[in-house]
């Protein structure tokens, strides 16, 4: 005869909110009595199975009665598994012996009937105990942690992250696809509400950055590929020919001041000014060395010109260079990737395009910078005329359900910084139309009181349309702004001379390549996915792979810098243990079995399974498996089981759940 | 030969039937087929969603099944019959009860609704199924020099969303073009007549159309042209009353846009009911598209 | 389960085929109201009616002017943010207030549409001539003649309808429509 399993139950209360609804006690004593074939030994029921007297009731019985299973009857396991686990391996036993049965989240919370809820808590105890019976002892998978790793994206969060770990003494990877870091930050005039110069503060991050031993900058650089596992990441990174010589170049702008061909800088400058064929994006760009932007140098279309080659006295031009691929290894990555402004254009209403005078927030921020295309003066976009009157408009495509549903976080700051700065520049008339003000951070709320205080005019109504179709005297040659204020409940028509649209955040437009580049996922409105929404911020789903900054959602300066460092602290400590542990529950593919038909290999989320050429069988990596289970499902010939979820398990736990392992002493044991 | 069901809805048969008569010569002149619909009843215009849905929906699936037994699919130049039994027909697809409910009373004319038909603006006729050169093809008399402001009003375009950009569509402009006309900037052009009420709140109404008229004067057009017999009358017939409630001074030519594709094609000005408007028409539009009497 | 229904709820429940999302998720921002062109007649803006209705100010909304003055003009539908459609609102409040029998004195809209429904009935078309007698005679002296000298003027253009339309199978028709209210109802 087979030695039977010892197995403990352990029915929760949870308080009243298990005990509220099922009767714990009867559903204990139930499994005491019913499941005694099975290998119950001891049923018990405890008000708080996770406290530690709870647990210590699990620990002495796997001590005094020997137990070899345990099943403890209480919430999800998303919450306690952990524990309980860890309960059972300190008092010696194997955590994975351990299973949990939810009977909050599946019986108590979700069904009224006291008593249909009661018998389905009977029903999942026996599922969960005919599982147990085959649950194997496991033991955690340990990866070695490379102590290098890559942070993508240039931008404040990326940068913060990427000083973190190398001021600890470790090499980082810092790629970017301009020609210089920096990101969205160093496009800002001033930032709220401090008014901090924005590239005050962000260029000393950027110098550093640039010349810290630890990391390696690889600007105007994308990733090509990414291969392997937490721990071990193989990366391919395409560094993009400069066409510069970056080891003679000496950054003094020769090359840029003669090259005679003027480009519209859509990216840094967006759209409001120029910049040359060769050129850096901006003044204090890091690295110095400039770019050739070969889709508008004259050479590359038409093959004259090399006014750049003849003039740069370090002979740095190098017009055949190529793009180069560099393969790293890292333990663990950061994606840092930023966001996209909303495209204003989709709003036809508000004339973006159209009408000459309606700026975006981006346009106007290069507006408002000194070093900008107006020099830091507020004008139309006749470059001559100071407005006399500004319109703001805040949720601009952020807030509606025709464009995106969510609140973009930082457009009403930024809308009152407008506010501020077009009062300090020009003394014009200022209007702030918005529905509501969101100011929740360290003196956001002060500063919209300050600008109260301005004499700006707060209007609460969502701008209905921009227009310029005139219709009462004095209002010739401005435009409309068409608006209800609420809080009067009067329609207006406000004349203004300039309308700057707060244009929301959204993600960038490659981000969902990226994310699958990387293995991760993106949330329905395209933003990076987080592993918890309010307890893991920065670490997702994937091993190794973190996320920090706008990649993960609307967010202000101070939030990006959070997460940056965030995630660098968590890197840190992985590095440090130098080898961390993974949870057992992966597949496994039976290579006698597997026929090589590789209809798993392209079903994997998670592009962990390998295909032996040699030996015509796939193989899982148990590194990168998350243990989802789709290839077990998927397998033809049904060569795949996952530990922790093999077909025994999952078999005898659904004849639990239907009580068919129930012998009543009234039925008679087949023959 | 494109062939539809031709549903003039009540307006056209007096009221506008200087829209029904030019509908019928420039869709004959580009090949297209418009044979009325047999034995149609009224849309329901606004008023009937004022008293019952049901009601409202069930008065236009009768038109819609009865389009359906010739098996063609329904154009109408008025926009509110369009907006009614386009959507009506788009109810009927998605909720099988109310298809239920409708096809109960519709049993009583012999009738049953299946979801086959599909609704189409006159309009859309132009500027979807024949394609500019088509139109081109046949301009005997294009209208050099003449401003006109297309007036697209409301229910051509909305409340549906998912076609051509709701807020700025082009496609009036493109046939207008197509004729030799040109077609100015006319920041209006989108928005509503007043509709009824004309008769239920007369003061907003001519207030309504007081602004378009102004826009069109300061756009510097020579005529409005207009695709709804609603958006023809208001614009109109009412001038005299905006004149008389605002001190205004307008007289503006309106006409419907098929009446302007009659004059480019050189068709009689007679047929295409000119000469029953309230205020004539620039000399300079006449001259454009003159033609043998 | 509740016994009576809130003012709000039957007014969503008038809101019957439309697929817009219900109208307690309005957030208030005014657009409809900056849109709409005929605001500026209303008693109410329509973000106010919205307000007013989910709390539950039934008197107030039944005795405005604002759903009545609404033009269909579906301006305000596509616009809104959170897409209520406002319009198919302004409907539930007329057939509300018909079917209540309850709203503002002295406008025209509640007897001309149930004259044009009932015309509609009789005939199967309309005939605009039968509708006068249900507005004319809330106009004042200027207005009343400014109809008639368009009606003139309409008709010496041969546009104006002298002889009623009626659809062939009236009867049936008539029938058709007693399956969805009761003749009584409507006469």
């Amino acid at each position: 005869m087979e030695k039977k399993e010892k197995i403990g139950v352990y029915v929760c209360h949870c308080g009243t909110n298990i005990a509220g609804i099922v009767n714990v006690g009867e559903v204990s004593t139930w499994a005491a009595e019913n499941l005694k074939d099975q290998g119950v030994v001891v049923s018990r029921d405890y008000k708080f199975m996770c406290s530690s007297l709870g647990q210590e009731l699990i620990q002495k019985d796997i001590k005094e009665q020997g137990l070899t299973r345990v099943v403890v009857a209480a919430c999800s396991p998303h919450l306690h598994e952990a524990t309980f686990r860890n309960a059972c391996k300190g008092a010696g036993l194997n955590p994975y012996l351990c299973e949990l049965v939810s009977i909050r989240e599946q019986a108590s919370w979700v069904h009224t009937d006291k008593v249909a809820a009661t018998e389905k808590s009977k029903a999942l105890i026996s599922g969960g105990v005919s599982r147990v019976v085959y649950n194997e002892p496991l033991e955690p998978l340990y990866v070695p942690i490379h102590p290098a790793t890559l942070v993508v994206g240039g931008g404040i969060a990326g940068i913060q992250a990427a000083l973190e770990i190398a001021d600890a003494g470790f090499r980082v990877y810092l790629v970017e696809r301009e020609p210089s870091i920096g990101g969205h930050m160093a496009q800002f005039d001033k930032t709220f509400p401090t008014l901090d110069c924005s590239a005050c503060i962000l260029t000393p991050r950027m110098v550093q950055a640039g010349n810290h031993p630890n990391i390696t900058l690889l600007t105007y650089s994308e990733i090509e590929k990414v291969e392997g596992y937490v721990g071990s990441f193989t990366v391919s990174i395409r560094k993009r020919a400069r066409s510069i010589d970056e080891s003679t170049c000496t950054g003094c702008g020769i090359c840029w001041e003669k090259c005679p061909k003027k480009v519209v800088d859509n990216v840094f400058e967006a759209g409001m000014g120029n910049r040359k064929a060769v050129y850096v994006p901006f003044p204090q760009a890091v690295p110095k060395y400039p770019v050739i932007d070969r889709e508008n140098c004259t050479y590359y279309i038409k093959g004259t010109c090399k006014a750049c080659e003849k003039f740069c006295p370090t002979k740095s031009i190098n017009f055949t260079q190529e793009d180069e691929i560099l393969n790293v290894q890292v333990g663990n990555v950061i994606l840092a990737t930023g966001y996209d402004p909303f495209d204003a254009h989709r709003i036809t209403q508000y004339g973006y395009g159209r009408l000459a005078n309606v700026f975006t927030s981006l346009e106007f921020e290069r507006m408002s910078n000194a070093a900008g295309p107006t020099g830091g003066n507020i004008l139309l976009r006749d470059g001559k005329t100071t407005p006399k009157v500004v319109g703001i408009v805040h949720c601009v495509g952020s807030r509606d359900k025709n464009y995106n549903e969510y609140c973009s976080a930082i457009c009403c700051m930024q809308s009152l910084k407008f506010a501020h700065l077009v009062h300090e520049r020009t003394g014009a008339e200022i209007y702030n139309f918005y529905i509501d003000i969101r100011a929740p951070a360290k003196g956001y709320e002060e500063f919209y009181h300050r600008l109260l205080d301005e004499g700006t005019h707060f209007v609460r109504g969502k701008v209905a349309e921009i227009s310029d179709a005139v219709r009462l005297p004095g209002e010739e040659g401005k435009l409309i702004i068409q608006v209800e204020d609420t809080l009067t409940a009067t329609q207006l028509r406000v004349p203004v001379d300039m309308a700057i649209l707060s244009v929301g955040l959204e993600p960038r437009r490659d981000a969902k390549a990226v994310a699958k580049q990387f293995g991760i996922s993106c949330s329905a409105d395209g933003w990076l996915i987080e592993r918890h929404p309010k307890l893991d911020p920065v670490a997702t789903v994937t091993e190794g792979i973190y996320i920090a900054g706008c990649v993960q959602g609307p967010k202000d300066i101070p939030a990006s810098v959070v997460q940056g460092a965030a995630a660098a602290a968590r890197i840190l400590g992985k590095i440090q243990q130098k080898e961390i542990a993974l949870e057992p529950i992966r597949a496994s593919i039976n290579e006698e079995q597997c026929s090589g038909c590789r209809i798993c290999n392209n079903m994997c989320p998670f592009n962990a399974i390998l295909f032996h050429e040699d030996k015509m069988v796939s193989e899982v990596n148990p590194a990168l498996c998350q243990g989802c289970g789709t290839c077990v499902a998927a397998c033809p010939a049904g060569a795949i089981s996952g530990t922790g979820f093999s077909n025994m398990q999952i078999l005898s736990q659904i004849e639990g759940l239907m009580l068919l392992n129930i012998k009543s002493p009234k039925e008679t044991v087949p023959a | 030969m494109k062939e539809y069901a031709y549903f003039p809805g009540c307006s056209l048969e007096k009221m506008a039937v200087s829209y029904h008569l030019s509908a019928l010569e420039t869709t004959k002149k580009l090949g297209i087929k418009l044979k009325e619909l047999e034995d149609w009843n009224c849309c329901g215009a606004t008023t009937y969603f004022y008293i019952d849905e049901l009601l409202a929906y069930t008065l236009c699936a009768r038109n819609l099944a009865i389009a359906e037994k010739t098996g063609l699919d329904i154009v109408a130049p008025c926009s509110a019959c369009y907006k009614n039994m386009y959507f009506t027909a788009a109810h009927l697809k998605k909720d099988v009860d109310l298809a239920e409910h409708v096809n109960f009373a519709l049993e009583e004319d012999d009738l049953h609704y299946n979801g086959g038909v599909n609704i189409k603006h006159l309009m859309e006729v132009f500027a979807q199924d024949v394609s500019a050169e088509e139109i081109k093809a046949q301009v005997t008399h294009p209208l050099e020099g003449i401003r006109v402001a297309p007036y697209y009003g409301c229910q051509i375009v909305r409340p549906q969303k998912e076609k051509e950009d709701v807020e700025q569509p082009q496609f009036f402009e493109g046939i207008l073009s197509a004729i030799g006309a040109t077609p100015v900037n006319y920041p209006l052009k989108m928005r509503c007549c007043g509709g009824s009420l004309i008769i239920s709140s007369r003061t907003a109404a001519l207030g309504m159309v007081r602004n378009l008229l102004q826009c069109a004067v300061d756009a510097q057009a020579t005529v409005i042209a207009t695709a709804c017999p609603m958006c023809q009358v208001n614009l109109e017939c009412y001038q005299q009353q905006v004149n008389q409630e605002f001190g205004t001074n307008f007289s503006f030519p309106v006409l419907y846009f098929t009446q302007l594709i009659g004059l480019a094609f050189g068709i009689p000005q007679k047929k295409l009911g000119i000469g029953k408007e309230f205020i004539s028409i620039a000399p300079s539009l006449l001259r454009a598209g003159q033609s043998n009497d | 389960m509740t016994d009576t229904l809130s003012f709000s709820q039957e007014i969503s429940n008038l809101l019957y085929a439309t697929e817009g999302q219900p109208i307690r998720t309005c957030i208030q921002c005014g657009t409809c109201s900056g849109t709409c062109p005929v605001a500026g007649y209303m008693d109410y803006t329509p973000r106010q009616m919205i307000a007013m209705i989910n709390a539950g100010l039934k008197e107030q909304v039944l005795e405005s002017n604002t759903f009545w003055y609404c033009a269909s003009c579906y301006h305000c539908t596509v616009r809104c943010p959170q897409e209520i459609n406002i319009t198919e609102l302004m409907y539930a409040l007329k057939r509300y207030s018909i079917w209540k029998g309850q709203h503002k004195e002295g406008l025209i809209g509640p007897t001309f549409s149930e004259a044009f429904v009932k015309m509609i009935v009789r005939g199967g078309r309309s005939f605009e001539p039968v509708l006068a007698p249900s507005y004319i005679f809330s106009f004042n002296l200027r207005g009343i003649l400014q109809e008639v000298t368009n009606a003139t003027e309409l008709l010496l253009k041969g546009r104006l309808p002298v002889i009623p339309a009626r659809i062939k199978r009236i009867e049936s028709f008539k029938r058709m429509i007693g399956r969805i209210i009761p003749m009584g109802g409507l006469e």
